[in-house]
């Protein structure tokens, strides 16, 4: 319990100091410059990209054939102005969306997703914003999780509803913040796993500097409160002008707009196996074998096991050089097991509000059942 | 962060720089200088193995002296170096620095630094915020010197070098030529709704003219998308799209090609020793 | 008298949305032939234009062009698209439709590139185009970076790359400063001479005598409202009136301080002793 309760405080501590940057940073788009992140995973991440790209070709093709390239360079190019667009947000300042659940609302996950990273790719090799080695990476986050979860969300709890159902709206909303979210997660992720693998041989991160404990509350919590509010916001508005002014529009991504045939249950399926994968995907890279992870993150808690002292650092420089002490490993146990807690804690808690809402607005358009 | 500029303003400046920024670029890659002169395909290869040896360097002094390959770079291509070191680390503290800065106290290591209220910061911490410093800063001077010396329709054909199909190339072509239109489109949008209206637009109404022009942009995209199929159709197009380049290999070119993937080869191989 | 290169019966067509924007339409245009088609916005005339180039097929009534009907299945066959497509030429109205590459080289290289060619002849073709409209020094330039009139030209000059023997113009004179537009009435003037056919959608009435044989007009109920030579059409001040083609308005004369009431199009012969423009 103890220990528990030095967690807390050491992840407030972190968090303050990481308040200022945290807040700039989720009030700008996500995008991954050179540098952060090592070869190995910039590489993985394009192949694992490079599929869905495939696939949202293949979707352009059956979907629009001969007339795929202009339209999806259309697309493209109005997500790219998207992006750039200036929200206002309370007390005076602005933020941008990413647009990417907009794009996947509209076109379906495939080809949204493919328009989303064509103007990551322009504004990368264009415009030097996000970086060459991680158009992979950006392309991954913003342009397949993005997309994806958005769709999947979206479907769940829009459900059957006719297009102009302030229900749809809703389901917009929440797509856009549970979207923006998971990116933001997945994005965490890939900093997190670099000083686990990636250090000098004296165990410098030669990238991304912060661990999995820091790197996932730092970019979900700034995100949750600002960047996914205004993602959410940006969809549900532009939807409903959608609805009120260019129902065609909604039509693209081919789904009739009242399908008879799409039950509830199974796009509820989907929700849950898209929660279930990013509950799964977060804690993984605690079960890698992470010998970097546990000497930087072991530390540190090691340092609140011991009722923390600034100057501890230095001093426990020496503690840590003791090979294998005992409570380290126990330590690294505890760390662990309290992330896998919060990180599936914070999900059952989102998907508990997700299929509260669902339900409450499910009543209300059928007040009978 | 509190501001005077409404979001409809603020929407407008990044609109304007962007515009700026590729007007910036297009000149700046129609001046005459070495890389400029350079077959694009050259360059593409040649900077982007610059870049991949940034990324692997395990070494401080290696990163160090790939930066001082860009400047020089820079230097002989008579790009302005103001601008040119301005544009990298004027913008890199706000973004990465602002990263980087905790990674100073709070990575375990020897004490480099003793500050007061029982700050430390550490050895390793130090090092680490450097590598991340220097790693984004070498790697977009790179790109920059990609960015500012081809135009950018050259630097699309050029990528058929990395054997990214034609289709795709022209793709990303219409990408960027509808995104200047698109652009305009929304400065129109934004500036007669403006012009329209007296003093500062409320909150909600910003919100609801943002949604408007985006909107009533999709509509123009979609229409566009119609139309420029038609265009492309009339002039014969089938579904096959083409490109014709007209680039040259000179024996320069191939000397520039050989020496910058040897740089590049040999500071990867140097950079992987720690340092 | 030769096949003609188009023929329409009772050719209709309305857009998806079920908005009508032709009725009806009977008319033929034989080969070398000048025809200006007249209307006022709405009329049509933009999507006559797209029915005689193969982009859209008529919802009701027959179009025929060199003697073979204009249909989806037609357009299916690739031997017959590909030779249509290398026939007839159309330029947007809308540059900013027609301009959809990153260089003006490969605006004007696109058609040619699409009909196979070898390398060195598209070249050689796209040199030509560029040097007939006098373009050369905007080559390497994006479109989005020209002037209205650059834009109409490296328009014209990505058709003319094509070497189409039937030109559909579509309002080509908009946005071009008085010189331009006389180049431009010289251009089809010379298309003309060459015994090609040129078709071109105007509302600019002071063009109309120097570069058609023949006028088509058509209303705002999307019919053809009259079909005839200039002369004949453009005294008819009645049928222009009904077409909106041109306006009942006051205006003043510098040298008569006082207003008074006529017909007029601006710019034509009209007996107030106006220097004529056209
Ligand atoms: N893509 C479209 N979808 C639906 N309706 C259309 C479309 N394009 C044109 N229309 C309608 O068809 C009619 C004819 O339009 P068209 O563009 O042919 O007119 P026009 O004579 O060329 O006009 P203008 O002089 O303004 O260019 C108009 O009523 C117009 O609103
Ligand atoms: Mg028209």
């Amino acid at each position: 319990m103890q220990t528990i309760r030095n967690l807390t405080r050491r992840h407030w501590r972190l968090l303050s100091v990481y308040g200022l940057g945290a807040a700039w940073l989720a009030t700008t788009a996500m995008h991954i410059p050179d540098g952060y992140l090592s070869p190995i995973t910039a590489i993985i991440l394009y192949a694992l990209v490079i599929p869905f790209w495939y696939r949202g070709l293949q979707a352009l093709r059956t979907k629009v054939n001969a007339r795929s390239i202009p339209m999806i360079a259309l697309m493209a190019a109005f997500s790219f102005i998207i992006m750039m667009f200036n929200v206002p947000l309370p007390g005076g300042t602005t933020g941008h969306a990413v647009g990417a659940t907009l794009a996947a609302i509209l076109l379906g996950p495939e080809i949204g997703g493919l328009a989303v990273s064509i103007a990551l790719i322009i504004q990368a090799l264009f415009f030097g914003d996000g970086g060459i080695t991680a158009i992979g990476a950006n392309c991954f986050n913003m342009g397949v999780v993005m997309p994806y979860v958005a769709w999947w969300v979206y479907q769940a709890i829009g459900g059957t509803a006719p297009l102009a159902a302030n229900r749809r709206v809703v389901a917009a909303a929440i797509a856009g913040w549970v979207a923006m979210t998971a990116g933001a997660l997945i994005t965490a992720v890939e900093f997190g796993v670099q000083p686990m693998f990636f250090t000098a041989a004296d165990g410098t991160p030669l990238y991304a500097p912060y661990p999995l404990d820091v790197a996932i509350p730092a970019m979900i919590i700034p995100h949750m409160l600002v960047a996914s509010v205004i993602e959410g916001a940006v969809t549900a508005l532009v939807f409903s002008y959608l609805q009120r002014s260019n129902q065609a529009a909604l039509q693209l991504n081919g789904a009739p707009a009242t399908s008879a045939t799409q039950t509830g249950p199974l796009s509820y399926r989907w929700l849950w196996i898209g929660l279930a994968v990013m509950a799964i995907a977060t804690p993984l890279g605690l079960l890698a074998p992470g010998t970097a992870w546990g000497e930087w993150g072991s530390d540190e808690f090691a340092d609140l096991g011991l009722s923390y002292v600034p100057t501890g650092l230095a001093r426990l420089e020496s503690v840590w050089g003791a090979p294998m002490a005992d409570y380290e490993i126990g330590f690294l146990g505890n760390a662990s097991a309290g992330y896998v807690l919060s990180a599936l804690l914070g999900i059952a808690v989102v998907a508990g509000l997700v299929w509260l809402l669902t339900a409450a607005l499910a009543r209300r358009q059928h007040p009978a059942s | 962060m509190a501001s005077a500029r409404g979001a409809i303003e603020r929407t407008l400046a990044e609109i304007g720089h962007v515009l700026e920024q590729s007007l910036f670029a297009e000149t700046l890659s129609r001046q005459p200088g070495l890389l400029q002169a350079l077959d694009p395909r050259v360059k593409i290869v040649g900077l982007l193995a610059l870049l991949v040896s940034v990324s692997v360097s395990r070494n401080l002094w290696v990163i160090g002296g790939l930066y001082g390959v860009a400047l020089a770079l820079a230097v002989v291509s008579r790009l302005p170096v103001g601008a040119f070191v301005r544009r990298v680390w004027l913008v890199l503290p706000f973004f990465t620095g602002m990263v980087a800065l905790p990674a100073l106290f709070m990575t375990p290591g020897p004490t480099l630094w003793s500050l007061p209220f029982d700050w430390v910061i550490t050895r390793t911490g130090a090092l680490t915020a450097l590598f991340l410093l220097t790693r984004v800063g070498t790697s977009v001077s790179f790109a920059l010197l990609l960015i500012w010396t081809t135009p950018w329709n050259t630097l699309l054909k050029a990528l058929s070098v990395l054997r990214v199909p034609d289709g795709f190339i022209l793709i990303l072509a219409m990408t960027y030529r509808y995104i200047a239109l698109l652009l305009g489109i929304v400065d129109d949008m934004f500036l007669s709704r403006k012009s329209r209206v007296v003093g500062k637009l409320s909150t909600a109404d910003e919100r609801r003219l943002l949604a408007a022009s985006a909107g009533a942009l999709l509509g123009r995209s979609l229409q566009l998308s119609t139309e420029v199929y038609l265009a492309m159709q009339s002039r014969g197009y089938r579904g096959r799209p083409r490109t014709l380049d007209t680039f040259a290999m000179t024996a320069r070119d191939w000397a520039w090609s050989f020496g910058l993937v040897a740089l590049a080869a040999v500071a990867m191989v140097v950079g992987q020793v720690g340092g | 008298m030769a096949e003609p290169v188009f023929a329409l019966q009772n050719v209709d067509f309305a857009y998806d949305s079920g908005q009508m924007a032709l009725q009806d339409v009977s008319l033929s245009i034989c080969p070398g032939e000048r025809i200006v088609v007249l209307g006022s916005n709405g009329s049509g005339k933009s999507t006559l234009l797209k029915l005689l180039d193969g982009l859209y097929y008529p919802t009701g009534g027959e179009l025929k062009a060199f003697g073979r009907a204009l249909t989806e299945a037609a357009f299916a066959d690739d031997a017959f698209n590909f030779a249509f497509r290398r026939r007839v030429g159309l330029v947007f109205q809308d540059t900013d439709v027609q301009l959809f590459n990153a260089s003006v080289f490969d605006e004007v290289a696109f058609a040619p590139l699409q009909l196979d060619l070898p390398r060195a002849d598209v070249t050689a073709r796209v040199e030509a185009a560029m040097r007939d409209l006098r373009i050369e020094r905007l080559r390497d330039r994006a479109p989005h970076r020209l002037s209205g009139g650059e834009k109409r030209r490296v328009a014209l000059a990505s058709v003319l790359s094509l070497g189409p023997e039937v030109w559909l113009l579509d309002e080509p004179t908009t946005g071009l400063d008085p010189r331009s537009q006389s180049w431009l009435v010289d251009f089809i003037c010379a298309q003309g001479a060459a015994g090609r056919t040129v078709v071109t959608a105007t509302h600019d009435l002071t063009i109309v005598d120097t570069i058609a044989d023949r006028v088509l007009v058509f209303g705002e109920d999307h019919r053809l409202a009259a079909a005839g030579t200039p002369a004949e059409i453009l005294s008819n001040s009645e049928l222009l009136l009904a077409c909106n083609l041109t306006h009942e308005h006051w205006h003043r004369h510098p040298e008569k301080p006082d207003g008074h009431r006529h017909l007029h199009y601006h710019g034509a012969p009209h007996d107030h002793g106006h220097e004529r423009t056209g």
